[in-house]
């Protein structure tokens, strides 16, 4: 079971209803926000992905359990090149021989289906509540998927004490190396 | 890259309906304009009587049963939803005239117009499609 923000039973519904009915699903949701769509037409996986990315959305993967597909969207992710502010960087490069947590901010989902060995999942929503998770003395590495929510997450823990916080550039869409998978 | 889908629908039977209203649907659904052309039998498919009694093609009435196995929306259905994703129906003038048919045979919300009103809608589409 993969955290979403909203499910949508598309199971039982022929082409092209699970495209129709994702599309008119999606609108309720903020940027950023991940949908769930549960459907048995063997074809919506190839679709989804397809419209997803024709439209500008993010297909994150998709989990087969018996006959009912479970594909998961996140909403608009043509994130902006905006500045990044958060001065303590490093590159994917370095990471490699860094000490210290890695702390990956993206969406549960996300994390889900692709996240580096050890990475600490809080997405950029929670990580004000669940802050007393981490550890202030240790470094930890900030990343999300391009970088820009892991600008974000960094200045936040900075200001509230943490001190060896690093924003790690560019993010999870530039990473080759290994992948653990949580589904 | 064109944001535009022409599409033409000349046929009438059930398959051609399928064919017409499902690429249309899910290219309106993936944020296209869509528009399509009726012409000849294609005004079958938008024909408020007409619509829902489609024909099979001869010797092919069996696949009745897998239509329904397979839950696929009502060519009705696909109208209404065609219509509320935003896809424009124009109706053929000169087939309009030819058959004796008038704007009040139709679902609600059609045009009428004539290949050049399509013609200039498609000129600048990609695909436009025949079916």
């Amino acid at each position: 079971m993969i955290q979403t923000n909203l499910q949508l039973d598309a199971k039982g519904l022929a082409c092209p209803m699970p495209i129709v009915k994702t599309k008119k699903a999606i609108t309720d949701l903020e940027e950023g926000q991940v949908l769930e769509i549960q459907a048995t037409d063997k074809g919506s996986k190839a679709d989804l992905a397809a419209w997803a990315s024709s439209v500008g959305h993010q297909y994150l993967g998709t989990v087969e359990d018996g006959e009912v597909l479970y594909h998961y969207i996140r909403k608009g992710s043509n994130e902006l090149e905006v500045e990044k502010t958060f001065e303590h960087t490093v590159s994917l490069d370095e990471l490699e021989s860094r000490d210290g947590f890695i702390l990956d901010v993206r969406e549960a989902a996300e994390y889900a289906f692709g996240h580096m060995e050890g990475a600490i999942s809080i997405p950029m929503g929670e990580l004000e509540s669940r802050m007393d998770e981490l550890d202030k003395e240790k470094e930890l590495y900030v990343i999300c998927r391009t970088g820009r929510r892991s600008d974000l997450a960094a200045q936040l823990l900075a200001n509230n004490g943490f001190t060896k916080v690093y924003n790690v550039l560019p993010g999870m869409n530039e990473w080759n190396g290994k992948i653990s998978k949580e589904v | 890259m064109s944001n535009k889908v022409a599409i033409i629908a000349a046929n009438g039977g059930m398959f051609d309906a399928y064919k017409v209203f499902n690429i249309a649907t899910a290219a309106a659904a993936s944020e296209k304009e869509v528009q399509i052309f009726f012409t000849f039998e294609g005004l079958n498919l938008i024909h408020k009587q007409g619509m829902h009694a489609l024909e099979m093609p001869a010797g092919k009435e069996h696949f009745a049963e897998g239509f329904e196995k397979a839950n696929v929306p009502t060519i009705p259905q696909l109208v209404e939803m065609a219509q509320e994703l935003g896809v424009k129906f124009i109706a053929c003038q000169m087939t309009m005239d030819v058959m004796g048919l008038t704007k009040e045979d139709f679902v609600d919300g059609i045009e009428v117009g004539g290949a050049v009103t399509f013609l200039e809608y498609a000129k600048d589409a990609a695909p436009t499609l025949t079916f």
